[in-house]
């Protein structure tokens, strides 16, 4: 915990966190200094002079409160008149040459320029002679797009591809009202972090192709998720609207703050995973291939069990660890081998240090932390002498291409649950739609053995059942959350008297011996 | 008038190479300075009242006092030739006529500061002055004044030009740094001040060329001798380029605290063609101007031009006669203000723009009351808001401008007023 000093802010005494800028020791206190290049992540500059306050007795008396730490004692003006009057005047600079097309702009409902000139200005424009004009709807590569006539050049977007990726794409080019930010002729944006750029933008001047003109982001209702692209676990704002006469749909993700987990960004493969949550999924169950009710296939996967001794039941590494341990329970009581195999979401070496991993799944830590064998050779061995095997959303062919998988698959029955639709879901005997991890709550174990509880954002218009309740439906019951965590707090010490309400926002980090297995 | 303390060796033939320099006391301070402790040189630059020429007139020994020791750091000396500002054209001839009084003067004060790189910025429009330049330093390598052992002494000095890509605001100290470091050239946010973290994050120190060119006399004469020129509080001599309306424009070195019409009438021969006075710039472009009867008890020092609320600037002096159009006048200033900003800050990468547009519009006569209020109004919310001045280099003049020759604007927009509607 960082020591507490005492400063003053229009002559109330505040107490802050000592080390910090002015911005962020006063912000954690509520008090909001108004600004526009300055971003916690990437430091800072200075360009904006929107956030310069008084300093009473201070010399020099006006500072830019960015670059300013917060000092004990200090007197701080921030609603005197004159800086009043700089918040009101840099607002007109910034808006002279901007083209004010709100109304088409994408960044409308969540944009500074929006926030600050209502706050802070609110007058009509003076501007009477003719605006700058730059260049417009530029593709920079990787799915962004850039206008400069609404860029402030602030220039956040060229200190993230300069600090964060370390690749440097974007720099801003001529002087004056000129100063434009750009690319190199012929070298568009080339890193798998481009798309936070739109989310750094404070204004409309970076916006993203495939968010594009599709919705205004003041119908999006927007959920904390957590992203189940890697085994990274990185904070999402899941934003998703359901259009009258429609089914809810997520238009996108954004990052979501953890300084635990993946900081302020997440990468754009993950962000645009949002789509597999809104396509190819299974929405009715199949028997044999043609659509059945749930309740006949529910029913079907009950005769199947009553006329089969040895069962497999293969879980997905994506699953929560509620299912994975409802999967547990069940194979224990039904004497079924239970198996995580799943090398295929494996892609050696693709991971970059960074946010990216190697591990293609969301919650492999949490296989193995209640003990779940993930090995090959005793999957197929149970394999092969199994007469039923119930998948749990696992994507075999994955792991096991298609042509091997046909003949190790010869005389065994196969259900399988899962919230896409794929081959298997058409060859296997019974397939059962189940919900995808915008549609459930749950925790699951990252990489670095954080567990983080996720709600459900999604509310569809027919829900499909989470994989936990698929499993309670085997035996003709109904899924028992609540019990499902008690359980799991019972099972990891550093869950113990937490509730799925308690556990922590950036997340509750499981000690070295627990994340490594948990006794069974 | 005219004295000849830096332009002392500026009449002779070939000034500017070795061989005539040194015939003429080129390097002779040296046996005496390697003789003296730095702290000394420091001190009787500090007693000789030494200012910055560049423009702010901050002490030169006072400056280098602030560089903290013992830093583990290599210490730094940043020689800013980048002379851009409109009317100033003094740095120009020590380059071309005195190199080696620049050098001498660098070796002084690199051995004062502690430092052994030297980086001199010069302008990239001056094609010809950084060939002489770069000729002397040779020359000065070659004779044993830079390089292992300067002078036969165990001190090394390495000189290194760097040429700008032509912009002003690279003139300004830290926006000369980034661009010796090959960034852009835009001004860094203070503090910390370069004498705390400057070139490459390293103590350093950044002087104009006029001033490093100043020490070779002080050591050599003393500080008593320097301030036996100038006034009080503005000691010593200074280059003064006087240009626009009079009869002898040219580069004169004066003693600080000449009365200003009298250098304007004697010296540079009077406003020409028997014209009648409008207005005098005295330091450059970025400086407000002063009226007839303002000017008519200004004397040339840093203290008079505070007290009539203008500066002493670079020195050099604009002499404006009857005829000159001020509103265009406003528009040329801002109009260069305007390209040369870097356009980091908001303020003056969209201000500046606005305003130019504004004065273009009341010179097509299109212009109304509001406009010129509008203006004034700009000048204040821009000034002082940014990271640098060059904001206010521009604001400064322009409402000095807009306060003594109101009527001038006032005259466009009464014919905007009366004029047919254009078509």
């Amino acid at each position: 915990m960082a020591d507490k000093i005492t400063l003053f802010v229009n002559g109330v005494e505040v107490e802050v966190e000592s080390g910090k800028n002015l911005i962020d020791a006063v912000a954690a206190a509520g008090i909001e200094i108004p600004h526009l290049c300055y971003h916690p992540a990437l430091g800072a500059d200075g360009n904006c002079r929107m956030c310069l306050v008084g300093i009473e007795d201070g010399r020099p008396p006006l500072v830019p409160a960015c670059k300013t730490p917060a000092q004990a004692g200090m007197k701080v003006l921030l609603d005197a008149a004159h800086i009043k009057k700089i918040q009101h005047d840099v607002m007109e600079f910034e808006l002279i040459n901007h083209p004010i097309d709100c109304p088409i702009c994408d960044q409308a409902g969540e944009c500074k320029l929006q926030d600050y000139y209502m706050t802070y200005h609110g007058q009509p424009s003076r501007m009477t002679v003719p605006q700058v004009q730059k260049d417009k709807k530029l593709d920079f590569g990787c799915g962004v797009v850039h206008d400069q006539e609404r860029c402030v050049t602030c220039g956040r977007c060229v200190r993230f591809c300069r600090q964060i990726t370390k690749t440097g794409e974007l720099g801003i080019v001529n002087r004056s009202d000129q100063a434009r930010v750009t690319i190199f002729p012929g070298r568009p944006l080339n890193n798998r972090y481009a798309l936070n750029v739109v989310d750094l933008c404070p204004v409309g001047a970076m916006t993203s192709r495939d968010f594009r003109f599709q919705q205004r982001v003041w119908f999006l209702k927007k959920s904390p998720g957590i992203c189940h692209g890697c085994s990274k676990g990185c904070n999402i704002v899941i934003d998703h609207h359901r259009e009258k006469y429609a089914d809810d749909r997520i238009y996108r993700f954004r990052p979501r703050h953890n300084p635990q987990v993946n900081g302020y960004f997440i990468c754009d493969e993950g962000r645009l995973s949002y789509k597999r949550e809104n396509e190819g999924r299974l929405t009715a169950a199949r028997l044999g291939g043609q659509p059945v009710a749930l309740a006949d296939a529910l029913a079907a996967c009950h005769d199947e069990l009553q006329r089969t001794e040895k069962v497999v039941v293969l879980l997905s590494p994506n699953l929560s660890l509620e299912q994975m341990l409802a999967a547990r329970e069940w194979a224990a009581r039904h004497g079924a081998t239970l198996s995580g195999y799943s090398d295929g979401y494996l892609k050696p070496g693709d991971g970059d240090g960074y946010l990216i991993q190697d591990d293609k799944s969301a919650n492999r830590a949490g296989l193995l932390l209640l003990g779940i064998d993930c090995r090959r050779e005793t999957f197929l061995a149970a394999l092969a002498e199994a007469e039923l095997l119930i998948n749990c959303d696992n994507e075999l062919e994955r792991s096991i291409p298609a042509e091997e998988l046909q003949p190790l698959l010869k005389g065994t029955r196969t259900i399988l649950a899962t919230s896409h639709d794929s081959p298997s879901a058409s060859t296997a005997e019974i397939a059962v739609p189940v919900a995808s991890f915008s549609e459930y709550d749950g925790a699951v174990v990252n990489c670095d053995g954080i567990l983080q509880y996720f709600r459900k954002a999604v509310g569809k218009n027919e829900p499909l059942p989470d994989m936990a309740d698929f499993i309670a439906a085997l035996d003709g019951t109904a899924a028992d959350r609540a019990g499902l965590f008690t359980a799991l707090a019972a099972l990891i010490p550093a869950l113990a008297g937490q509730s799925a309400d308690t556990v922590p926002a950036q997340g509750l980090k499981l000690n070295e011996n627990e994340a490594a297995h948990v006794s069974a | 008038m005219e004295v000849k303390i830096l332009s002392a060796r500026f009449h002779l033939k070939n000034s500017n190479t070795l061989k005539v320099a040194k015939k003429h006391g080129a390097y002779k301070t040296l046996d005496k300075l390697f003789a003296t402790p730095a702290e000394d040189v420091i001190d009787e630059v500090k007693r000789s009242g030494l200012r910055g020429r560049g423009g702010a007139g901050f002490p030169a020994g006072v400056k280098w006092g602030f560089l903290p020791k013992n830093t583990g750091k290599p210490v730094y000396l940043a020689v800013n030739s980048d002379e851009s500002e409109p009317a100033t054209f003094k740095d120009r001839y020590i380059l071309v006529k005195d190199p080696h009084l620049l050098i001498e003067g660098i070796i002084i004060c690199a051995y004062a500061i502690g430092c052994h790189d030297t980086y001199i910025y010069i302008r990239g429009e001056y094609t010809t002055q950084v060939k002489v330049l770069q000729a002397a330093l040779d020359e000065a390598y070659a004779a044993g004044y830079l390089g292992d052992k300067v002078a036969g002494q165990d001190y090394r000095l390495d000189v290194t030009v760097h040429r700008g890509a032509g912009a002003y605001v690279c003139g300004e100290e830290t926006a000369l740094l980034e661009s010796i470091e090959g960034k852009k050239g835009q001004p860094r946010s203070k503090p910390p001040f370069p004498a705390v973290a400057g070139l490459y994050g390293c103590p350093t120190i950044i002087n104009n060329v006029q001033t490093i060119a100043s020490l070779p006399f002080i050591l050599d004469k003393g500080a008593d001798a320097y301030k036996a020129y100038g006034t009080e509080k503005s000691p010593g001599t200074h280059l003064f380029g006087i240009s626009g309306h009079v009869e002898k424009p040219g580069m004169y070195e004066l003693p600080l605290g000449l009365p200003l019409l009298e250098v304007i009438n004697k010296v540079a021969g009077g406003v020409w063609k028997g014209r009648k006075l409008k207005g005098i710039i005295p330091g450059g472009s970025s400086t407000p101007v002063l009226l007839p009867e303002e000017a008519a008890d200004t004397t040339l020092d840093y203290e008079s031009m505070a007290a009539h609320k203008t500066m002493f600037g670079s020195g050099g002096i604009v002499v404006l006669d009857e005829t000159v159009d001020i509103v265009q006048l406003v528009k040329n200033l801002i109009d260069f203000y305007h390209h040369e900003s870097c356009g980091q800050c908001t303020p003056c990468r969209e201000g500046l723009g606005w305003m130019l547009k504004i004065v273009k519009k009341i010179l097509r006569r299109e212009g109304t009351m509001e406009d010129v209020f509008l203006l004034r109004e700009l000048c204040d919310n821009i000034e002082m808001k940014t990271v640098c001045v060059l904001s206010a280099a521009c604001t400064m003049p322009v409402r000095s401008y807009l306060d003594k020759f109101r009527h001038e604007f006032e005259a466009y927009v009464a014919e905007a007023a009366t004029a047919p509607a254009c078509q």
